[in-house]
């Protein structure tokens, strides 16, 4: 007898432990915002997880930014409650003109929303070629915004598809002091290491950085294989 | 009169006399369990009490204990100078992708409040001390709160400058407590002329711990380095780090002013404070120890955090080396770099790189023992890092990675490393060392070098029956020739910033003036705070006034100041060649516990404030990148 009081005590505690919570729990978040950094209509490479929006939500107590983590194909997400947000950019976060406006986002589903922002360089017509263990890229930069004044060009090789400057096997570069005239295409060419050679393919990106700002605009990373 | 009448009229007298029986002001007695305001401000002692609280608040970011916002000495390992060897639930700081824009963020106006109500309760309540003791206190807590505020500018940029006990008066309206930030420049200036004001008013003379006239000036001469670095580095950016109000940034016009105010500070102290370099032990690297450790017989030392034996610690206990712990747990957390050594030149002026490989790279150089690699290196290495083949507490300390057994079947050697410490190899000689180290193990270093700078050399104080007191250096004359020198390099005057560093450099082993207005540069001044300065919670500071932490923590694991190397020594066993037979060789590569390339953002150089703060207070602007 004495047994089962015990065994009676410990399914009640178990009980109780399992159900209370439920009632006073809310539910998830169930709605995505998605989108995608663009100019024109067209995403821009970044850094993972190294540019960020914020949302803000006016209206409770607690206010504080959701962090939106920009991935470096420039699409970002978030699961979100119905309810109208800001979306805003962090200044001199990414390598695009600082604006303070933001965009009214209102949540009622799944929603799509991109972010324009005004780039202050553009990477195009990236095209590369290998021989021989070496890597060469040409490439053309396109001056956007007036201000942006050009530190330097970067020719990036990663083991992965996640290649900017700080995840990368190998880095070339070129400071705006040897680029005269950005109406010629760019040339940049590196070694590529003989491990990579030796795995048979690699990823490779082109980046531009402007002075003053904190991260680089990136082309598409591209997957190379070894002949 | 019934029984129960009576009972009833029994009653009510016990009860009315309850409340009659006493005296008049039965209700209005002086608590037993609460000192009241006026008790506090007119007993020396009591005053004495709130002052030892505050000092033992005073923050650094690592010194040699924990808690919150004083002190974490967790974090020297998070500045390339060490990296972290300890238990592996701390491994997050050798994989730390960035450094958080919250990282070294600091709000402290809890502290700002105590030390404001100390001097309204001093001005208005102090009724039965004198003066001069007044006027003392006063100085004393005035002193504390500069110097928290030179940890929350160097840390946030401007900051709200609060010097008054601000008091909510229920109104319903809020903004008279929200105060702006000062611009970054008033922050400085407000210490400089806070020292100025007190200096002569602190008395404590000879005392280094508590502040006195030349502590103060020591601030002084701190504080204004770091903006005139501030003020001439941060402008020669390509895009200089500025808010629009001034809250960050300092114009370069302040510059030199800046450089001078600073100069004269430390020069008041090195000419007329009394203190001098410790030079007590002829052995220049236990001299260089003892100079941060010892607390006797020390006139280096200008202000101090002591501790006693009713107040110890556990940093021994920590870090001590491996072989050598006193007890069953512990040991090695805060391991030094190979990076942190190689920077320590040798003493004919020439780079500190080591020299492990012929000159062609095809084979080790070969050492008779281990310590020869180190020969004629600066003795400051000494006094700061445990490298093999020395001792500590009198006894050696053993680091061995492992074997390197000749194969002549490859015609190269294979590499032996023990899964014991301790071990020997089927020579019956040492495999691998009692202290390590080991590639992979916890409490054991990883780079093969262990701190002896702070590291207790009382007997047992690596125990945690009895810990350690050792004391945790605020200021020395040390740093004071250092801030005197650059200042002097910097305004040009190189014959003096020679005269400044000579004491330190020939202390360290050079001969006396190894330096001269010619031969002195930017990198030789700054690569000697680096030296002179380890472990002192100086490094990371001095690359952010500098303006060069992002050059150098750029995140690339190419880049060799990114990367925490190891040095692992190994004994060569190849029979039958004397010439490599028993001797020494040492393998550097990228330490194996340590993951992540350090990157440090322009985000950096001003932490971020957190959001709660401008919700309170919406006129409080974010720093830049945030």
């Amino acid at each position: 007898m004495k047994f089962n009081i015990y065994i009676i005590a410990l399914i009640l505690v178990a009980v109780t432990a399992i159900t209370s919570c439920e009632k006073d729990n809310y539910d998830p978040p169930k709605f995505e915002l998605t989108g995608h950094v663009v100019y024109k209509g067209q995403a821009l490479g970044v850094r993972t997880n190294g540019v960020q929006l914020e949302l803000w939500q006016h209206g409770y107590k607690l206010f504080t930014k959701i962090p939106v983590y920009v991935a470096q194909d420039g699409s970002f997400s978030a699961k979100l409650f119905s309810g109208d947000y800001k979306l805003t950019a962090i200044q001199g976060n990414g390598p695009w003109v600082t604006s303070t406006d933001s965009i009214d986002v209102h949540i009622d589903g799944n929603t799509e929303i991109d972010f324009p922002v005004t780039p202050y360089f553009l990477i195009q017509d990236e095209s590369y070629n290998l021989s021989n263990g070496i890597l060469n890229a040409q490439f053309s930069v396109k001056k956007i915004a007036d201000n942006g004044k050009l530190e330097k060009v970067v020719l990036l090789i990663g083991s992965t598809t996640i290649t900017d400057n700080i995840n990368n096997e190998a880095i070339a570069s070129k400071g705006a002091s040897a680029i005269s005239d950005l109406n010629q295409p760019i040339d940049l060419q590196m070694n590529v290491p003989s491990g990579l050679l030796e795995k048979g393919y690699f990823f490779v990106r082109v980046g531009v950085k402007t002075v003053g700002s904190a991260e680089l605009l990136y082309s598409e990373s591209k997957k190379i294989n070894v002949q | 009169m019934n029984r129960k009448q009576f009972i009833n009229t029994l009653g009510s007298f016990a009860v009315f006399s309850i409340f009659a029986g006493c005296k008049k002001d039965w209700l209005d007695r002086e608590p037993h369990t609460i000192i009241l305001d006026e008790q506090v401000w007119n007993d020396p002692q009591e005053i004495l009490g709130i002052l030892a609280n505050l000092y033992g608040r005073l923050t650094t970011d690592t010194g040699l204990v924990t808690g919150d916002n004083v002190a974490n000495w967790f974090n020297a390992t998070d500045y390339m100078d060490a990296m972290w060897s300890g238990q592996s639930n701390e491994d997050w700081r050798n994989n730390l992708p960035n450094y958080g824009f919250d990282y070294w963020r600091l709000w402290i106006y809890g502290y700002i409040r105590d030390v404001n109500l100390a001097l309204e309760g001093l001005k208005t309540k102090s009724k039965e001390l004198d003066d001069s003791q007044i006027e003392q206190f006063n100085a004393e807590f005035r002193f504390l709160r500069a110097y928290q505020y030179f940890e929350l500018v160097k840390r946030m940029g401007g900051v709200p400058l609060v010097t008054e006990v601000l008091d909510y008066d229920f109104s319903g309206d809020p903004t008279p407590l929200q105060v702006p930030r000062s611009k970054e420049h008033e922050i400085y200036d407000f210490i400089a002329s806070e020292v100025d004001e007190i200096k002569e008013k602190l008395g404590n003379e000879g005392s280094n711990t508590r502040a006195n006239k030349y502590t103060a000036l020591a601030l002084k001469s701190r504080a204004l380095l770091y903006a005139a670095s501030i003020a001439k580095f941060n402008n020669e950016l390509s895009n200089p780090i500025t808010t629009s109000g001034g809250e960050v940034g300092i114009p370069a016009s302040m510059a030199e002013d800046y450089y001078e105010n600073s100069l004269a500070a430390s020069t008041e102290i090195i000419t007329k404070g009394g203190y001098e370099l410790y030079a007590n032990n002829p052995d220049l690297g236990e001299n260089f120890y003892e100079a941060v450790t010892t607390k006797s017989a020390n006139n280096e030392v200008l202000f101090a955090r002591d501790h006693s034996a009713k107040n110890k610690h556990f940093f021994s206990y920590d870090n001590i080396a491996r072989g050598i712990r006193e007890d069953n747990l512990g040991s090695s957390s805060i391991t030094p770099s190979l990076n942190l050594v190689e920077s320590y030149p040798y003493l004919d002026g020439s780079e500190g790189k080591l020299k492990l490989r012929t000159p062609d790279g095809s084979d080790y150089i070969y050492y008779d023992n281990l310590e020869e690699v180190f020969a004629n290196k600066d003795a400051r290495l000494y006094g700061t890092v445990i490298y093999p083949g020395t001792s500590f507490k009198g006894e050696n300390i053993e680091i061995q990675a492992g074997v390197k057994e000749w194969d002549s079947s490859i015609n190269d050697y294979n590499t032996v490393e023990g899964a014991q410490l301790g071990s020997t190899f089927k020579d019956g000689k040492i495999l691998t060392g009692t202290s390590g180290p080991q590639r992979s193990g916890q409490n054991v270093s990883n780079t093969g070098f262990y701190l002896r700078k702070y590291i207790d050399s009382t007997p047992l104080s690596s125990s945690r029956g009895v810990q350690s007191q050792m004391w945790w250096v605020w200021f020395r004359l040390g740093e004071i020739h250092l801030n005197a020198a650059e200042a002097a390099f910097e305004l040009n005057r190189k014959g003096d910033a020679a005269g400044f560093l000579n004491p330190l450099r020939e202390r360290a082993g050079y001969g006396s003036n190894s330096l001269d207005g010619s031969t002195i540069t930017r990198d030789i001044v700054r690569n000697e705070f680096r030296c002179e300065l380890a472990f002192e919670d100086h490094h990371l500071w001095d690359l952010r006034r500098w303006r060069t932490a992002h050059l150098k923590w750029t995140g690339s694991k190419s880049n060799e100041d990114d990367m925490v190397y190891a040095l692992y020594p190994y004994r060569v066993v190849k029979p039958g060649d004397a010439a490599r037979d028993g001797k020494y060789v040492f393998d550097k590569f990228v330490a194996p516990r340590f993951i992540a390339a350090r990157y440090f953002r322009m985000g950096n150089y001003y932490s971020s404030i957190a959001q709660s703060v401008r919700n309170n207070n919406p006129k409080i602007v974010k720093n830049p990148f945030h």
